[in-house]
C-alpha cells in the first residue's frame, strides 16, 4: 500500500513529483470534491498530474443524487440538523473541558509538580467529550441509513457504479485539499473505497480524509483560537494519525502549553504537521518515514527520526 | 510626547509667519496633525470664534479654537488615544451669525443618513481592509422584495441579500437588518458581507434588510412592528427561500433605535430568534424617576427597558453587543451586560474607541458576524 502525504499545494507544488515518484502508469482518479463548486475547474490540476486523468467528480453526483432522490435529500437534511446541533453542544462541553485542562495546566506548572495527576484526568475529561461526540455521531448515521436506506437509492446506486469503474480503471488516485466536511460527506455517500493496492497521493484536506479520525482546528479565526474539534471518522487507509495541514498557517505552534495539551489528548495517535513543501511516503506499514515533523506532549515540533533515536 | 514639541508649538516659537509659510506648514502636515495621543485641530481663515463641534463624551463640545497670533490660523489640541476614530465639524461664528461644516482641510469625511462629517483617526486606527471591495470575493445579490404587511398596513419594501454561489438546495441562516438601507449606504453591508464569506469568516447567509417608515414611532417597542417581522417578515422568508428553520439560525440586528426594535421584538416574540446583534443600542433607562435626558423619543425606550431590567427574560440564546467609549450610551450598553448575563443570556460585548456613527458600526460587523455566524474556515485545507 504506498500512500503520500502532501502539504498544501498552494504555495509549492509538489504534488507532480509525488506522483512520479511512485511510478505510476495509467490513468489517475482524481477526488476534488472539498473544491465544491469550483470541482469541474480541473486545468490546473490536469496539468499537475500530467496524464490522463478520471475526474470523479463527487460534489457534482451528490447534488445530482439530492435532485433526483427527494427522500434521501429530505434524510440529508434531516441529518446536517441534527448534526450541527449535535457539533454545537460537542462545542459546548469541549470548550468547558479545554477551559479546565487550562487552568490545570496552569496550576500543575506554577506547583512545579504532579499535582496528584490532575492534568492527565483533565485530558481524560476531553477524550470522553470526543468519544461521546464519535459515539453520538454513529448513532445519528444509523437513522440516517434507516431513513433513507442508500442500497435503495436507484440514482445513488448508478453512481457508485460509475465510480467503481473509474476507479477500477484507474492506476492512482488524487485526493486534493478544500472544504474537508464536503469532502468526507460525499466520500461517504458514494460509499468510496481505495483498494489497498492503488497508490495515493492526498494534500490537505485530502490527506485528512485518510486518516481515521478528521480533526479541526484554526487558532488565527476571526475571533482568536478556537480548540480543535474532532470531526467525523476518515476512511481509515492511514492509520494512527491526525493530520495537521497549514500547521504553521493554523496553529499557534509557539504556544507550547497548548499544543503539549493537544498532543496529549490525542496520544494514541501522532499529530503530524503538513507544511508547505511536506511530502511524506508511509512505509508498507503505514507508518511515517523519518523526518516527519510531529507535535510532542511536551509542546514542541519533533522530528520523528530524532524522536526515535 | 511633550507639548513642547507639537508641530504647532514649533509654529508658534517661529511666528510672526506669513501666508506662504502656513501654506507650506498645512501641507507638510495636513489636518487634523495626529502626534503620539494627540491631535491638532486647524482652520485658516477669518472669524469671530472657531470651533469644533463633536459628540466624544468626556471632551468638551464644542471644543473652542484658538487663533495663532498675527495669522489667521486656529489651532486646538485635544488628547486622542490610539485607535480612536472621532467625527467632528468645525464652526465659525461671525458676529451673530454661526456656520458649521465639515473640516475644509481634511479629504476624510463619512457619510450618514443626517449628512456628512469629518474624520479624525488616530494613531492606531485603520480602515479594515475587509470593508473595501475585493475583486476576488464573488458578489452575492441584492433582490429588491415588497411585502404587504397587515401589522403597518402598508406596503414594506425590503432588500434581500442572496450570498454568492447561492443555491435552493442548500439551507440558509437568516439576518434581519433593521435601518437596512443605512447598513447598506452608510456601513458598506454588501461589500461587508461578500468579503467576510469569501474570506470563510461568516457562514453564507441570506439577510433581510429592512428601511422603517417612522424609525421614531415604529422602532421602540412597537407591536406592529415587531408582528410585522415575527408574523409576517419571517414566515414569508421561510416559504421564498431555502432557510434553516431552527432559531439559531435567525438573527435580528440594529443600531441605536434599530437596536431596541431588535431586542423589543425579540422580547415579544421569545424563541423564535437565537441572537440578537447589537450596536450602539439605545438601552437608555432610569433607576429612579422619569427623567432620563434622552426628548419625548425615548420615552417609550426607558419605558421599555425599565420594565425589562425590572424583569429580564430570555428571549435569545447569544447577543453580540458594541457600543463606542466616546457616546453617550456607553453607560447603559455596559449596564445592560450584567443584565442579559444573569437572564442566561451568552453575550459578547465589545467596545470601540469610536462614536455614535455608521463607520464605528460598520466596523465591528466582522467581529459580530463572524460570532454570530462561524464560516467555514476550520472546515477547509486548501
Amino acid at each position: 500500500m504506498r500512500t503520500v502525504l502532501l502539504g498544501p499545494q498552494r504555495f509549492m507544488t509538489t504534488a507532480g513529483t509525488a506522483l512520479r515518484s511512485l511510478g505510476v502508469e495509467g490513468p489517475v482518479a482524481t477526488i476534488n470534491a472539498g473544491w465544491e463548486e469550483r470541482e469541474d475547474v480541473v486545468d490546473e490540476l490536469d496539468q499537475v498530474i500530467g496524464g490522463e486523468a478520471r475526474h470523479l467528480r463527487l460534489h457534482h453526483r451528490m447534488f445530482d443524487v439530492i435532485e433526483k432522490d427527494p427522500a434521501f435529500a429530505s434524510a440529508a437534511m434531516t441529518f446536517r440538523d441534527r448534526h450541527d446541533a449535535l457539533l454545537s453542544l460537542y462545542r459546548l462541553r469541549l470548550q468547558h473541558a479545554l477551559d479546565g485542562v487550562y487552568a490545570v495546566q496552569r496550576r500543575v506548572r506554577e506547583a512545579q509538580a504532579a499535582a496528584y495527576g490532575a492534568l492527565d484526568d483533565a485530558i481524560e475529561v476531553v477524550r470522553h467529550v470526543d468519544n461521546w461526540y464519535a459515539g453520538q455521531l454513529k448513532t445519528l448515521y444509523a437513522e440516517l441509513d434507516a431513513a433513507s436506506p442508500i442500497d435503495a437509492s436507484g440514482v445513488i446506486g448508478w453512481h457508485r457504479g460509475e465510480i467503481a469503474a473509474l476507479l477500477g480503471e484507474s492506476a492512482a488516485v488524487v485526493l486534493t485539499g478544500g472544504h474537508v466536511g464536503t469532502l468526507l460527506r460525499a466520500l461517504r455517500l458514494f460509499a468510496i473505497e481505495i483498494p489497498d493496492e492503488l497508490p495515493v497521493v492526498a494534500w490537505s484536506a485530502g490527506a485528512m480524509a485518510l486518516t481515521e479520525r478528521v480533526v479541526l482546528f484554526h487558532d488565527f479565526g476571526p475571533q482568536g483560537a478556537s480548540e480543535a474539534e474532532v470531526f467525523d471518522r476518515g476512511l481509515g487507509r492511514v492509520k494512527g494519525l491526525v493530520v495537521l495541514p497549514h500547521a504553521r498557517r493554523r496553529l499557534r505552534l509557539d504556544d507550547r502549553d497548548r499544543c503539549a495539551v493537544m498532543a496529549r489528548r490525542f496520544t494514541d495517535q501522532h499529530c503530524v504537521l503538513l507544511d508547505d513543501g511536506t511530502a511524506l511516503e508511509l512505509d508498507d506499514a503505514g507508518g511515517l518515514p523519518s523526518g516527519a515533523r510531529i507535535l510532542g506532549i511536551d509542546g514542541a515540533i519533533h522530528d520523528l527520526s530524532e524522536t526515535l533515536r | 510626547m511633550n507639548d513642547r514639541r507639537l508641530a504647532v508649538n514649533r509654529l508658534r516659537e517661529r511666528l510672526p509667519v506669513d501666508g506662504a509659510a502656513l501654506d507650506r506648514f498645512l501641507g507638510r502636515h495636513g489636518a487634523p496633525i495626529i502626534e503620539g495621543e494627540r491631535a491638532t485641530f486647524l482652520f485658516r481663515g477669518d472669524a469671530d470664534e472657531v470651533r469644533v463641534r463633536h459628540r466624544v463624551v468626556g471632551l468638551p463640545d464644542p471644543l473652542p479654537m484658538k487663533r495663532l497670533p498675527e495669522t489667521d490660523l486656529w489651532v486646538a489640541t485635544t488628547a486622542l488615544p490610539a485607535g480612536s476614530r472621532v467625527e467632528y465639524q468645525l464652526e465659525t461664528r461671525r458676529g451673530e451669525h454661526y456656520e458649521r461644516f465639515n473640516d475644509p482641510l481634511n479629504p476624510r469625511v463619512a457619510h450618514s443618513p443626517m449628512g456628512s462629517s469629518s474624520v479624525c483617526a488616530a494613531t492606531g486606527y485603520e480602515v479594515p481592509d475587509w470593508v473595501n471591495h475585493d475583486p476576488e470575493a464573488r458578489p452575492g445579490e441584492l433582490v429588491e422584495d415588497t411585502l404587504h404587511s397587515k401589522a403597518l398596513r402598508r406596503e414594506q419594501p425590503v432588500k434581500l441579500y442572496l450570498p454568492a454561489r447561492y443555491n435552493p438546495a442548500l439551507r440558509y441562516p437568516l439576518l434581519v437588518v433593521h435601518d437596512g438601507t443605512d447598513y447598506l449606504d452608510y456601513a458598506a453591508m454588501k461589500t461587508v458581507l461578500d468579503n467576510l464569506i469569501h474570506r470563510l469568516d461568516v457562514a453564507p447567509l441570506v439577510a433581510a434588510f429592512v428601511p422603517p417608515r417612522d424609525r421614531l414611532r415604529e422602532y421602540p417597542n412597537h407591536a406592529p412592528h415587531a408582528r410585522f417581522i415575527a408574523r409576517e417578515l419571517v414566515p414569508t422568508l421561510a416559504q421564498r427561500l431555502p432557510l434553516v428553520d431552527a432559531p439559531e439560525a435567525r438573527c435580528l440586528m440594529g443600531s441605536s433605535f434599530g437596536g431596541i426594535a431588535s431586542l423589543s421584538t425579540a422580547v415579544r416574540y421569545p424563541g423564535l430568534f437565537g441572537s440578537l446583534f447589537l450596536q450602539s443600542a439605545s438601552l437608555v433607562f432610569t433607576d429612579i424617576g422619569t427623567d432620563h435626558g434622552g426628548g419625548p423619543a425615548f420615552d417609550p425606550v426607558v419605558k421599555f427597558v425599565n420594565r425589562y431590567r425590572a424583569k429580564p427574560t430570555r428571549p435569545v440564546e447569544r447577543i453580540f453587543m458594541s457600543c463606542g467609549t466616546y457616546e453617550p450610551l456607553i453607560t447603559p450598553n455596559r449596564s445592560m451586560v450584567p443584565v442579559f448575563r444573569g437572564a442566561g443570556i451568552t453575550v459578547n460585548y465589545v467596545e470601540a474607541r469610536d462614536g455614535h456613527n455608521w463607520e464605528d458600526w460598520r466596523d465591528r460587523l466582522r467581529e459580530g458576524l463572524s460570532w454570530l455566524f462561524p464560516g467555514p474556515q476550520k472546515f477547509v485545507y486548501e
